[in-house]
């Protein structure tokens, strides 16, 4: 069998556009970096323990399926504000958080 | 004898003056009775002796109850006294053995519930409290996020591997089939990476290019979601498995003008549904390949049967029995534009772009529990890409089959067009207005008024044209009606 390799007709590689194709995005990492940060407002403005626990881990799963491409200043705003969330959580009220049963 | 029994009822006196003292400290009520009854003590003194001891073991034991509720930090037995008689009034039951009296705690406890309201006990709070047991649940919130980084590490470098294991077992092939393996499109020169692309913890791209009949392929690793524990426990419910996806653009001139799907039935339906090309081409529901001698769980979906006779050759057949369990849909389109977009009614002016194009997707076997060596069973898959590239350049439609196809591209972009007809006439309309706002614009910021005249003039004479156009296009028609 011939070679079927053409140098000639090389061409390069176009990443697909995102825009045009909204249906293929996975849409967790914002839908969880928003529940992140509402939470961690929660917890700081009601001063709810679980609220910032949560925050916390919204920003790690937010983290985890993060795309390449994407700002790292978005993840590391987001988990820095729920690890805040935390410890003015604790710091205003050191009792450990009762479990809701 | 006499003399004797005064002598013992004078010893008793000091001491019944004392129990009395106490007493006054105990009941308020009891204070008159006793001031007024001094001496009638003495009349009988064994009668008070029997009496007054178990008065002293009882207000002992009141003491005891009342140590043991100051201990407590609250106070039901004084409520008529202040916090510094009772103290006294625990300080004075010190001298007295606490130890006689253990037994009898419990009857005047009885008692003393009934009469009096329920202890209430207060915890002390429990960050007071120096230990940390109290913090469990922080303790279990921390390990659960450990375990969650643990699952992201691991997770992450599974899916490396198995990434990797797929391209070494791959490379040959691909590498003699194209001249460019592995581009990420940011280098100057077209260079073969000889990489994979990275674009996520769990999807992986390769781009190759550089043969004959096609003008490149996109693979697509879309493994698992390893990495995200959440994912992870999901999957427990509902198994999936890792795909492979491949996209091969096709040059113009060597795909002829048809619309094909094979794969299992339940793909196709889900395809049949999304898909912009498969919706408005394949009408049908998918057919059974049985015909073909296919197994019972891959179906049909084609544009013309004439199509379906000349992919399904002995070889395609093979491919196809054979890795029936790993292949999910292959589609062949010269219509491919992807899935379908939800648009908004007036946006939708132009068709959207299409492009001839193989689109193969694969289930890695395994469930999701692959190993690396699993990517060897692939190899196969590849070369039935290989083998379907050069197929459909050879493929061609005969005459009958082509006026087919060109007849039913005609009539969908006619169904386009008259969907979209109001939309255009719209945006033809904004587009003129757009126009003479622009004309007027102008004329207004001339600001020679010679100039502003001239203008004005110029523009009064084209509208006047166009009218009169206008009425000479109603005036024919009208005569041709007539």
């Amino acid at each position: 069998m011939a070679d079927p390799r053409r140098t000639a007709r090389v061409a390069r590689y176009k990443p697909p556009a995102a825009e045009t194709n909204p249906a293929l995005e996975d849409p967790t990492p914002d839908y969880m970096n928003l529940l992140g940060m509402v939470f961690s407002m929660c917890g700081l403005m009601l001063k709810l323990k679980w609220c910032a626990w949560v925050a916390v881990y919204c920003s790690f799963i937010s983290f985890a399926n993060s795309r390449s491409s994407e700002d790292t200043k978005q993840m590391m705003s987001s988990f820095m504000l729920s690890i805040s969330a935390v410890v003015m959580s604790y710091l205003q009220n050191p009792q450990p958080m009762s479990p809701p049963w | 004898m006499k003399n004797f029994y005064i002598f013992i009822a004078f010893l008793f006196l000091p001491w019944n003056f004392s129990v009395a003292k106490y007493n006054e400290f105990e009941d308020g009520d009891d204070i008159m009775e006793y001031d007024d009854n001094d001496f009638a003590e003495f009349e009988d003194v064994n009668e008070d002796a029997v009496t007054e001891s178990p008065q002293r073991i009882i207000t002992t034991e009141d003491d005891e109850e009342e140590a043991t509720v100051e201990l407590e930090g609250q106070d039901e037995n004084q409520e008529d006294f202040d916090d510094a008689d009772a103290q006294e009034g625990d300080t004075e039951s010190e001298p007295y053995d606490d130890e006689e009296f253990e037994g009898y705690e419990e009857k005047p406890d009885a008692s003393h519930s009934k009469n009096k309201d329920p202890i209430t006990i207060v915890n002390v709070p429990a960050h007071l409290q120096n230990s940390w047991e109290s913090y469990y649940m922080e303790i279990l919130m921390v390990t659960g996020l450990l375990a969650y980084i643990m699952n992201y590490i691991i997770g992450k470098n599974k899916n490396n591997r198995l990434a990797h294991a797929w391209f070494n077992t791959h490379r040959e092939l691909l590498e003699s089939n194209f001249a460019l393996v592995g581009d990420d499109g940011t280098s100057k020169e077209a260079t073969s990476t000889g990489k994979l692309n990275q674009e996520n913890e769990h999807i992986y791209n390769l781009w190759c290019s550089g043969r004959v009949c096609c003008e490149g392929m996109l693979i697509q690793l879309k493994f698992l979601k390893r990495q995200d524990l959440l994912n992870v426990l999901a999957r427990m419910m509902r198994p999936a498995s890792d795909q492979v996806q491949i996209k091969v653009t096709m040059n113009d001139e060597d795909m002829d003008t048809y619309v094909f799907a094979v794969g299992t039935r339940k793909a196709l339906v889900r395809l049949q549904k999304e898909m912009q090309d498969l919706s408005e081409f394949c009408s049908d529901k998918p057919k059974s390949g049985a015909r073909y001698g296919l197994p019972d769980s891959l179906a049909i979906l084609s544009e013309m049967g004439e199509v379906t006779e000349g992919m399904m050759d002995a070889k395609m057949i093979h491919f196809l029995t054979h890795y029936a369990d790993k292949i999910e849909s292959v589609q062949f389109s010269d219509q491919f534009s992807g899935p379908k977009l939800m648009q908004e009614e007036g946006q939708l002016t132009k068709l959207p772009e299409t492009k001839k194009t193989l689109l193969f997707t694969f289930n890695v076997p395994g469930l999701g529990n692959t190993s690396p060596k699993d990517m060897e069973s692939l190899l196969p898959l590849m070369s039935m890409v290989i083998y379907s590239i050069d197929k459909v350049k050879k493929f061609r439609l005969n005459r009958e089959g082509k006026q087919k196809a060109d007849k039913n591209r005609a009539r969908v972009e006619e169904n386009f067009l008259k969907l979209t007809h109001v939309q255009r006439q719209e945006a033809a309309q904004s587009r003129r207005e757009e126009k003479k706002r622009a004309e007027k614009e102008r004329i207004m910021n001339e600001e020679d008024p010679e100039k502003q005249r001239r203008l004005e003039e110029a523009a009064l004479r084209r509208e006047q044209k166009k009218l009169e156009k206008k009425q000479m296009k109603m005036k024919q028609i009208k005569v041709k009606a007539m």
